[in-house]
């Protein structure tokens, strides 16, 4: 008897410690799906528009061709005339998905004001971008191998770029290279059975957007963790994007909230109305991008 | 001297002006004054009341034991004295001047009717109190045990208006006040961190404890510095008359208290210890698993009490209570923790002649809580301690049966060193580590005086007004308030009665939260030039009904709270080290509102309680939720509780709780925002929240039973009580859920929502002993 009573209460004991789960079924109020929009204009390039819908939260895996919602008309005016846009779509090797969006016809041109409409069955979303933004100079590019921040300590690459003065900028981090096999995410490990045996080059973003409120002219410094693995000698180019305010506010809502997604320390970030106001989520904004500057691999 | 000293000793001089001139109005009287004590142990019995039964005038013993009964002059006087527990005493006394009289009170075994006939214990109906509600300890002793022990704080979430935090976490909510507006005091002096095993046990060892009190409305102007409610302890003094020890052995941890005089009916000790050994016990499953998991606490409580002659009493008082665990659970969820607090109290009363009591205290606390944790990829560090020396006097002047007036004044000097860090864990290299001396530390004052009066205005009408005006001031910014205290009574004939009060609060400490659920943590800060003072106004207004004479205790009560300067977390911000805390803070308001029903039955065989809750709490923040109102985590529209405690036999008795209340609020988004953008990291999806802390945690519901056996044995010709306690938590282990964690199906991309909880049965047996 006495054995039966020590081996329940150590039972109970192991179960405070461990802790029991299961998986249970929220009973969520029917979601109501809105557009999802993001058009990062540039000049000298042709526009693209991405124009998703949004899911519900405990959706299965979704392919991206249902996502996209077809049959809009995009259209993208100016001064010199409005460009209508059509379907298009890229293969993305290491996600081995395809991704659609709007794609125009006419290059962006500098200093120009674009209105941009889509109209679906339901609404019409407007923003407006004007092409008047500068970009930056990187001064220089050097590597850490072991640097601490509110991530922790992780290896970094350093850029150190002079502010443009006298106006309000916000930059992101860019990086051109190639990769050779596996990815590695940030946050997952993640081999991308599309790449194969080939090599891809990529464009590797910071996830972090910087503004230059109260540096104003100054030098700025941008330390990046890698996201992808590399090796000694591996040359890349590095880019510094300027974006507009519309862009900057938009990743930075999307950077705060996957710290809040991957760090159960940090409360939630809600995707706040932008410039379609509650109708679509998203935003509509320019970039350009300094010169490039090569940059390579110590390790 | 600056205007703020003027306006605060202008405010307070027109306050006492106010009440003293009704005091003096009396003559030709007879005071009858003294302490009311246990005839065993000579134990204080706060609370306990006197009463002349022919005039019909009475007065209630104060925390340390005093009463003073002013009374119309003539021969012969017909008093009797009651406290509920114990045999009521009546006198008959010839009196021709002031007289100081001493009563003892005999315990009785069980109360019966013809007892509580005979007295007045219906304070609940009588007094110009509302939201006040005394536990006395043959309650607690009666009540289901967890694990072979009987606790406070568990029973004090079983009262209307308050709720339990979560299983396995500290603290407990007060008509939809955050945990850190609970001030809780051990004989005067701050406990910051009342909790031992997660919440499970409170660090307070009943078997030391005299009188638990708690107020979460119509706030008395002595108190203050936190908005929602003051949990008052007060320790036995120690058995005055012989020695005395008891104890008791548990599934989890083994007591002991040892009392007695050190001069006969002079001077008496108390000290009590508790330690854990859970730790002992779980260690082959530790070794096997690896898993670093165990836990330890100990508390050990010591008091000394001088007589200095028939005016003065010196008490000297000690608590140091201490916990360290080490966690592993679910969602790999890992954290380590420490924390103890302690205490050290000084206190002197003395006697004005018969009318006037003073209490003047002098009190250092310490507590300090570090804690590291990881979730996931991710990990947080965060430590606080929080040291106060604080002086303070307290005058209780009882010129007549009619008047009860209190006034004095306190100061703090704080000093908090918190630091919250959170990062991912590196590849390689080490973490980042809290250096706890290289804390910044921030220094703080606070003080304040007050003043007020319980006035009986007539037979049916009574108030209880005050005010109190505390001054917090550091190096860069200061703030003084005045806050209005008023209580009234409106009595319905000799069993019930309407009350409604209107309280100010203030409040200069703020426990900054934690955004994950799942651990028991808490960091202190104090008021700044960013952090304002929290502030609160609470409206209630109750009707009290007691039946059968005073067998039924009911009460329905309602009640209003605004909150102002409420703390919380930005979205998205990560502290470190580098940066204030203050700055990853946001400030915004919260209401709420509830009605509570209690039904009590005080006497009989079968004797307990049913309350039941219905409250609303929101919070309003500019910078979170879109700015529109959303529910306060622990937001809970329905509360039940019900506890009732059977005598069997007079060896046997059974008792049992039940407890029901509706789950925690907590955010879950509600949609997948897909992004796309230069085929980047960006790519995937995000969340589409529609409103902060839209979901609820299953409701929560638990039975526990428990059964005690006592006898009177002998061990070595040497006559003692046992007692043989068997209980069961969670009797039919209902799985309550602790938190909700999100989690992807690899296989299939689906997203799932995974409940994980804690506590299942928990059968529980322990041993008392009291010689």
């Amino acid at each position: 008897m006495m054995k039966k009573i020590l081996s329940s209460l150590l039972l109970a004991a192991v179960c405070f410690i461990i802790g029991c789960q299961k998986e249970i079924i929220l009973s969520q109020p029917p979601y109501t799906s809105r557009p999802s929009i993001q058009g990062l204009i540039e000049p000298d390039s042709i526009p693209i528009i991405y124009f998703n819908r949004t899911i519900p939260f405990f959706t299965g895996s979704t392919n991206t061709g249902s996502l996209v919602i077809r049959n809009a008309i995009v259209e993208l005016t100016s001064v010199n005339g409005t460009d209508i846009f059509y379907l298009d779509s890229t293969y993305d090797r290491i996600l081995c998905k395809y991704f659609y969006f709007y794609k125009g016809t006419t290059p962006i041109l500098w200093n120009t004001t674009y209105n941009l409409s889509i109209t679906d069955s339901v609404e019409n979303y407007t923003a407006t971008t004007t092409t008047a933004i500068s970009p930056s100079t990187i001064d220089s590019i050097t590597y850490t191998s072991a640097f601490t921040d509110i991530y922790g300590e992780h290896e970094g690459v350093i850029v150190y770029l002079k502010d443009v003065p006298s106006q309000v900028n916000y930059y992101r981090y860019e990086m051109v290279r190639i990769i050779t096999d596996s990815t590695k995410y940030r946050e997952i490990n993640l081999s991308s059975y599309c790449i194969g045996l080939d090599t891809i080059t990529i464009t590797e973003l910071g996830r972090s957007v910087y503004s230059d409120q109260n540096i104003d002219g100054q030098e700025i410094i941008i330390i990046v963790e890698p996201a992808y693995s590399h090796y000694e000698g591996l040359e890349t180019l590095v880019r510094i994007q300027t974006i507009d305010k519309a862009a900057y506010d938009f990743y930075d809502q999307l950077d705060k909230q996957k710290l809040g997604i991957l760090n159960p320390f940090v409360e939630p970030t809600f995707l706040k109305d932008g410039q379609f106001g509650n109708k679509a989520i998203g935003f509509f904004g320019c970039k350009t991008h300094s010169p490039p500057l090569a940059f390579v691999f110590p390790e | 001297m600056t205007p703020l000293f003027k306006q605060i000793r202008l405010r307070f001089f027109q306050g006492v002006l106010i009440l003293f001139p009704v005091c003096t109005a009396f003559s030709q009287n007879i005071t009858i004054s003294g302490f009311i004590k246990d005839a065993g142990t000579k134990e204080a019995l706060i609370g306990s009341a006197i009463y002349e039964t022919n005039l019909k005038k009475g007065s209630t013993a104060n925390e340390y034991g005093f009463y003073s009964l002013t009374l119309p002059a003539k021969d012969t006087f017909e008093i009797i004295v009651s406290y509920i527990g114990y045999k009521p005493q009546a006198k008959k006394i010839f009196l021709k001047e002031n007289t100081r009289l001493d009563i003892l009170l005999t315990p009785s075994a069980v109360l019966d009717e013809v007892e509580i006939t005979a007295t007045r214990n219906d304070d609940n109906v009588s007094k110009t109190e509302v939201g006040v509600i005394n536990v006395p300890m043959r309650e607690i002793m009666n009540l289901p045990v967890l694990a072979g022990e009987r606790d406070i704080l568990k029973i004090i979430q079983f009262l209307p208006g308050v709720q339990q935090a979560q299983e396995g976490t500290t603290g407990y909510f007060v008509r939809g006040g955050n945990t850190d507006q609970n001030l809780v005091q051990l004989d005067e002096a701050t406990v910051y961190n009342p909790n031992h095993l997660f919440g499970l046990f409170s660090t307070f060892n009943v078997n030391a404890i005299n009188n638990v009190q708690l107020i979460k409305g119509g706030f008395p102007a002595k108190y203050g510095g936190r908005l929602s409610s003051i949990l008052d302890i007060t320790m036995k003094d120690g058995n005055k008359e012989k020695y005395q020890v008891e104890g008791g052995i548990g599934l989890i941890s083994t007591n002991l208290t040892v009392q007695g005089p050190i001069i006969k009916n002079k001077a008496s000790f108390i000290v009590s210890a508790r330690r854990s050994y859970l730790d002992v016990i779980m260690k082959p499953f530790t070794a096997k698993n690896k898993t670093g998991t165990s836990y330890w606490f100990y508390d050990v409580n010591a008091k000394v009490n001088f007589d200095l002659g028939k005016s003065d009493k010196l008490i000297l008082s000690a608590f140091k209570g201490k916990d360290q665990a080490a966690y592993t659970g679910a969602n790999s969820l890992n954290y380590q923790i420490g924390f103890g607090n302690s205490t050290a109290t000084m206190r002197w009363n003395h006697l004005f002649g018969s009318k006037m009591f003073v209490n003047t205290s002098l009190i250092y606390n310490d507590y300090h809580l570090g804690l590291g944790t990881s979730q996931g990829n991710y990990y947080a560090l965060l430590y606080t301690g929080v040291r106060d020396y604080n002086a303070k006097t307290d005058f209780t002047y009882i010129p007549s049966p009619k008047h009860i007036i209190k006034f004095g004044a306190t100061y703090f000097y704080h000093t908090l060193y918190p630091a919250s860090v959170s990062a991912k864990i590196p590849k390689k290299g080490n973490r980042i580590e809290i250096n706890k001396d290289s804390i910044p530390q921030k220094f703080s004052n606070e003080m304040a005086v007050y003043a007020n009066d319980e006035w009986d205005i007539s037979k049916t009408v009574g108030i209880n007004y005050g005010v109190r005006v505390p001054y917090y001031f550091t190096t860069q910014k200061s703030y003084v308030f005045v806050e209005p205290r008023i209580t009234g009574r409106v009595s319905l004939g000799k069993t019930s009665s309407i009350k409604a009060s209107y309280t100010v609060m203030n409040q200069f400490l703020h426990l900054v939260p934690n955004s994950t659920a799942s651990l028991p943590t808490d960091v202190w800060i104090p008021s700044s030039q960013l952090v304002k003072p929290q502030q609160s106004i609470q409206y209630s207004l109750g009707f009290f009904k007691n039946f059968k004479s005073n067998m039924f205790e009911t009460s329905v009560e309602v009640y209003y709270k605004d909150m102002k300067n409420q703390v919380l977390f930005k979205e998205g911000s990560q502290v470190t080290l580098l940066n204030n805390i203050e700055d990853a803070l946001t400030y915004g308001k919260g209401t709420s509102y509830g009605i509570e029903f209690f039904v009590k039955k005080n006497i009989g065989k079968l004797t307990g309680w049913v309350s039941y809750t219905l409250s609303k709490t929101e919070q309003t923040f500019s910078q979170l939720n879109f700015g529109n109102p959303f529910p306060f985590k622990y937001d809970r529209r329905h509360n039940l509780s019900i506890v009732a405690t059977y005598d069997l036999t007079s060896r046997w008795t059974i008792s049992a709780d039940f407890v029901f209340y509706t789950g925690s609020a907590y955010t879950m988004p509600t949609g997948l925002v897909p992004v796309s953008g230069d085929g980047s990291l960006y790519d995937g999806y995000y969340y589409d929240y529609s409103t902060r802390n839209n979901e609820r945690l299953k409701p929560y519901h638990r039975l526990d039973i428990s059964a005690s056996y006592k006898k009177e044995r002998k061990l070595f010709k040497h006559k003692y009580q046992s007692e043989l306690v068997i209980g069961i938590y969670n009797v039919y282990s209902h799985m309550n859920p602790y938190f909700v964690y999100l989690t992807v199906d690899p296989a299939t991309g689906q997203r799932k929502a995974v409940q994980v909880s804690l506590l299942p049965i928990i059968p529980s047996i322990g041993y008392n002993f009291k010689f």
